[in-house]
């Protein structure tokens, strides 16, 4: 256990996580901790029954010859009775355990979709995708796995200073020797659990591996094919499928170890009681009864013995996930960009601006410029110039490192190069939850030119994305396009969002939006020479320089770079396309 | 419980035992040892008896107590070293079971990758892989699970059961069969509650899958969720997910808190008919104080293992409807089969003919037994070496899949398909893949170096040829953009690369096997402009010297090939030079026609 030196350090961590925890719904958590106590106290009951069953009843029985009707009712009565009532306090104790687990994990998982919901895209951005979903997933999970066996743990530990009460003062010598088990056994458990738990934990890492490589592997297996390595492949995941075998062996071997001690400690422990009784019971100490009821009552609770050292061996991992949650809660929120905009409803400008993911890399310094109002302007330059973190700081989804901007506060439209679409209708994905009517919606869906719309199985009201139908890549673009332009957007701002459609389509798209959004400043990054010649003026990006907005012509007679990116475009089309 | 649900987990699991013999291996042992091991847990309640009957005798009245201390020694020492032997025996069937059941499961994994790699690539399709790569992953997961818990509860808790019921008899055989009595609806009880638990933890899995999907989509989506001010619309989407969650997740453990307690009222029943009737009897019919004790042990460890027992039924389920998906993989046909009589084939000057060639795909299970509509019909051809060859057609005409077919990828439905005279299906896949190379319209890329993803097709070769491979098809320029030369590391699937520089690592890695004839699957998405020039550069350097089949989506691609084969609705309708087929009425006109208009309103 690195890092938590103590074990007083480590308990008070404990303490901590558990009352944290707890917090989030105590009421719930104390009824399943009331079933608990009862039914610590009706096992310990229990025993002591079997004890007066024995005694009084069977060995009476015997000794004598007289069957009492009374009696024997009464030993029946009592044992149906006390384990009617140990059955209600388990349903509480694990019904209401159940209920505050899931209750708290439900607030944790609430906790951190409100930081999703609330930090921006560049804080988003620095965080990796996994490592957020881990925290709303698997780390709720860790965090609340531990309060299951806790009112059980609880109840146990209750149970054992009773019966330890109850062992000692039947008999002092057997009783010390029974309760002096205990400890070993927990520790037993303990180390079993982390002993094991460490080749379970290598085996699932190396499983992790090798679904990542049987994925790459079957997801190339065009280019596999085409080489012709199949055999190799498969040789090359045999290795890793070799390393998730061994460690399971490992942890199998350990565990039948430990799991055969574990069954040998308490029996051995029984056998000596008897062996020990049997000294007291010549000397008139202890009655068979008792000594049955001793034993009954040390079987007893060896099982739950097991469930300490499972609760006890989840702590280090309800820590980490707890902890890990925590962290993220406590990250400040970043501020929105677009909080930071200066409103003008006719000017989209950028004054002075820095542009770049961070200060250490900025990819533009000190740009000016200024998008006249309902214009529309193609951004054009070689791939992985800045273009797209140009259009993002504009439209207030990336932040500026410096300077200003000033824009309409009515809406700005994004399209993203990657279309997103969520698992839902249609019409949730281009309403995004705002209100607008059908006519909206197919007026939207219209200038996409996602009239395809019509012919899925439920119109708009079809589920699409992952769980849904399945849309071609195009489509899908279309349908982000719709949800640009249904709000009418002071300025929307297209991030090589048509080089998906087919040429003509993205034709058809661009025209509908220039002639229905008249009102509409457009400013799109463009990859097709198609796009330029529909532009009013042109952005031209050469390495960290921006040109312009100015028009195709006089880029053309005033750029060398603009000339030379101009001639490549036409160059493999040159010999067709002057006929 | 013989009904067909149970003869059919029978079958699956014979049928997966012949797949992996070895499963069965050392079973038999296994088995004994296991026996031995449960009869461990009879000795303490044995033990008890004996000591009682036996050791601690005492007269009438119990004032006074004779108590035999040897006797009781002689018979805790026995009970001792036999306990030792149990537990040894145990530990040793259970790492047995463990051991052999991984390198069993192991053996089908490898088994898989092997039947899964040669499976035709209409099998591997974009909606299949996922499925593909979990009966690799979870569903040999499922089978691990059950041998490590459930088939070692069956192993070790069935032989309790036989051992405790065995010793129970021998006490005193009428009391054993009413405790067997009484405890037989148990079991129908258990089995109401857990198939109601199966339903509600299904219902939980399927919430939490819900729960993941929405929070994944609050992830990845929060750019587009910023660009729309929608977080908090979709943020309580997933909080209702997570209340669905929650109200599953609480359902499911109210069920479960119903099983345990219905053990433990069954074995208050049990032992207080066992306690009532044993009273009544009395010592009349030979019964002993200490063999009733004894006895109410007995049924304590008896009713112990059924509780566990049913629920290992769950898992049983699970893990035969894994072994079921894993034997339905197993069972789809592999792709094109190996050459029986290999022909080698002379690797110069390949010429290729193809004649009379259709294709339909096979119906896939579940869908309609009628055959597939023909994708290709009647395709005949000869393309001599070194001809440069465009196919073009719509969307769906059939040329991606007569360019498999040439790759041999998939064997035509009929006609046949020849290189240098001999049938595709003739050569031997090594040599086949030295011949004919596929650059596809997505090259896939490993998340690795530039270097290990042009060694994939050349283990072998050093640096300095990998690097001469780049300026053999004039791409050195590129190659010295490089970040880090042959150690760039390309990302996932080659995420670090543009589409366009993914096709350049694709065509110096076809060079690299320096290939007679060459199969393009020209990409449909746009390349930057400088990217564009150095594919084509790239192109036609790799193009001299071998035959190249294009299949074309760009007009201008085939309007620079030797020849153009149109595709239309699988048949081959027109076979031409660019600009004898511009000129005839046709299709191919057409289609120019309709692209030239497209591209004319661009500029």
């Amino acid at each position: 256990m690195h890092g938590h030196p103590t074990s007083s350090g480590r308990f008070r961590r404990a303490t901590t996580l558990i009352r944290s925890l707890v917090a989030y719904h105590p009421g719930l958590f104390a009824i399943s901790m009331s079933g608990a106590a009862v039914f610590a106290v009706c096992t310990v009951g229990s025993s002591w029954l079997l004890r007066w069953i024995i005694d009084e009843v069977i060995i009476r029985r015997f000794d004598t010859d007289t069957f009492s009707i009374s009696q024997t009712f009464t030993a029946v009565g009592l044992l149906i009775g006390l384990s009617l009532i140990r059955a209600c306090g388990v349903i509480v104790r694990r019904s209401f355990a159940g209920r505050a687990q899931w209750r708290t994990a439900q607030s944790l998982t609430d906790e951190v979709v409100d930081v999703f919901v609330h930090q921006p895209p560049q804080w988003h951005r620095r965080q990796s995708t996994g490592d957020l979903l881990t925290r709303a997933g698997v780390d709720v999970e860790a965090s609340v796995a531990v309060m299951a066996p806790l009112p059980y743990a609880s109840s146990v530990i209750l149970m054992m200073l009773i019966a330890a009460v109850g062992l000692i003062s039947t008999d002092i010598a057997l009783g010390l020797a029974a309760t002096a088990v205990f400890p070993i056994l927990i520790g037993l458990n303990v180390l079993y659990q982390r002993r094991v738990d460490k080749w379970f934990d290598i085996a699932q890492g190396e499983l992790g591996v090798l679904s990542a490589a049987v994925h790459e592997s079957f997801e190339g297996v065009t280019v596999v094919k085409a080489f012709g390595a199949e055999n190799r492949e498969t040789e090359r995941l045999a290795v890793i499928a070799s390393r998730v075998q061994s460690a399971r062996i490992e942890a199998i071997r350990l565990r039948s170890l430990f799991e055969a001690a574990l069954d040998f400690v308490p029996n051995l422990t029984n056998i000596c009681l008897v062996v020990g009784g049997a000294f007291q019971v010549r000397s008139g100490d202890l009655s068979v009864g008792e000594l049955a009821s001793f034993i009954y009552m040390f079987t007893l609770l060896v099982f739950p013995l097991r469930l300490i050292g499972y609760a006890l061996s989840e702590m280090p991992r309800s820590q980490a996930g707890f902890d890990r949650i925590q962290n993220l809660r406590q990250s400040p929120i970043i501020n929105n960009p677009r909080t930071q905009f200066v409103h003008d409803n006719d000017v989209l400008a950028l004054y002075s601006a820095s542009i770049g993911y961070d200060t250490d890399s900025v990819l533009f310094r000190d740009v000016t410029a200024s998008f006249s109002p309902q214009s529309f302007t193609a951004i054009v330059g070689y791939t992985g110039c800045g273009k797209s973190t140009f259009v993002q700081s504009l439209a207030g989804i990336t932040p500026l490192l410096a300077g200003s901007i000033k824009a309409p506060r009515q809406h700005i439209s994004f399209v993203f190069q990657e279309p997103f679409l969520f698992g839902t209708s249609v019409r949730d994905n281009v309403c995004m939850g705002h209100e607008f009517s059908d006519d909206d919606l197919w007026w939207a869906l219209n200038i996409a030119e996602a009239d395809f719309v019509h012919d899925l199985p439920q119109g708009v009201d079809t589920i699409i994305g992952e769980r849904g139908v399945g849309l071609s890549g195009g489509q899908r673009q279309r349908i982000a396009l719709a949800r640009a332009v249904i709000h009418r957007p002071k300025v929307l701002i297209l991030d090589d969002t048509t080089s998906a459609l087919d040429p003509n389509t993205e034709i058809k798209v661009l025209r509908s939006i220039k002639m229905k959004l008249p009102e509409s400043t457009v400013i799109a990054v463009a990859s097709r020479p198609s796009l330029f010649g529909m532009a009013d003026q042109i952005m031209f990006f050469d390495q960290s320089a921006i040109y312009g907005p100015t028009t195709h012509i006089e880029l053309l007679i005033q750029n060398e770079a603009y000339r030379s990116l101009m001639q490549a475009y036409e160059k493999p089309s040159d010999t067709e396309d002057k006929s | 419980m013989t009904d067909p649900q149970v003869a059919g987990a029978i079958e699956t699991l014979n049928q997966g035992v012949r797949a992996v013999p070895s499963l069965r291996q050392g079973i038999g042992f296994t088995l004994v040892l296991a026996m031995i091991g449960a009869s461990g847990r009879v000795v303490v309640p044995v033990v008890i008896q004996q000591a009682i009957d036996h050791g601690l005798h005492r007269s009438v009245q119990g004032t006074t107590q004779t108590v035999d201390i040897s006797l009781v020694i002689k018979l805790c020492l026995g009970a001792a070293i036999y306990l030792l032997i149990a537990s040894v025996a145990q530990r040793t069937a259970v790492s047995r079971l463990g051991r052999r059941s991984e390198s069993a499961l192991y053996e089908l994994r490898v088994q898989l990758f092997q039947h899964i790699h040669q499976l035709s690539l209409e099998d591997h399709n974009d909606e299949q892989r996922g499925s593909l790569v979990s009966r690799v992953t979870s569903d040999v997961e499922t089978l691990s699970q059950f041998f490590s818990w459930g088939g070692l509860a069956y192993l070790l808790n069935g032989a309790l059961m036989i051992i405790v019921a065995g010793v129970m008899l021998v006490y005193d055989w009428p009391l054993a069969l009413l405790v067997i009595f009484i405890s037989a609806p148990l079991v129908y009880v258990l089995r109401r509650v857990q198939s109601r638990l199966i339903a509600a933890y299904d219902a939980s899995r399927l919430a939490n899958a819900h729960l993941l999907g929405s929070t994944a989509e609050l992830v990845t989506g929060a750019e587009t969720l910023h660009a729309y001010s929608a977080g908090h619309i979709f943020g309580q989407r997933v909080k209702k997910a997570s209340k669905v969650r929650g109200d599953a997740q609480t359902k499911a453990t109210l069920i479960g808190a119903l099983l345990f307690p219905s053990g433990e009222i069954f074995g208050a029943m049990a032992v207080s008919t066992v306690v009532f009737v044993g009273l009544w009897r009395g010592s009349g019919s030979g019964l002993t104080a200490g063999a009733l004790v004894g006895f109410i042990f007995l049924t304590y460890r008896f009713l112990e293992p059924i509780a566990e027992l049913t629920e290992v039924l769950d898992q049983t389920q699970t893990a035969v409807s894994g072994m079921r998906r894993i034997l339905g993989i197993l069972a789809i046909p592999v792709g094109p089969t190996a050459a029986v009589f290999p022909i080698a084939v002379d690797t110069q000057r390949l010429d290729i003919k193809i004649d009379n060639v259709s294709f339909s795909y096979r119906p896939r299970d579940g869908e309609s037994d009628i055959e597939n509509a023909p994708v290709l019909r009647g395709i005949s051809c000869e393309i001599p070496f070194g001809t440069q060859v465009a196919i073009v057609g719509e969307t769906g005409s059939g040329k991606t899949t007569l360019g498999r077919l040439l790759a041999r990828f998939s064997d035509p439905t009929s006609g046949v398909i020849a290189i240098g005279g001999v049938s595709l299906n003739r050569i031997e896949n090594e040599s086949l893949r030295k011949i004919v190379v596929v650059v596809p319209q997505e090259p896939f890329l490993f998340s690795d170096t530039i270097a290990s993803n042009l060694r994939f097709v050349m283990p072998q070769a050093s640096d300095q040829q990998l690097i001469d491979a780049f300026t053999n098809i004039d791409l050195q320029d590129w190659f010295e953009t490089l970040p880090a030369g042959l150690e760039t590391l390309v990302g996932q699937r080659g995420s670090q690369l543009s589409a366009g520089e993914r096709q350049l690592v694709a065509l110096v890695r076809a060079s690299l096997v320096n290939p007679s004839i060459l199969i393009l699957d020209e990409a449909t998405s746009s390349v930057d402009a400088s990217t564009e020039v150095r594919l084509t550069r790239a192109l036609d350097r790799l193009s001299l010297g071998r035959s190249t089949i294009s299949i074309a989506h760009r007009l201008s691609t085939a309007a620079r090939a030797d020849r153009v084969l149109v595709l239309d609705a699988g048949v081959l309708v027109q076979d031409g030079p660019h600009d004898q087929l511009v000129k005839t009425p046709g299709v191919y006109s057409e289609m120019y026609k309709s692209w030239e208009s497209s591209h004319n309103t661009a500029e």
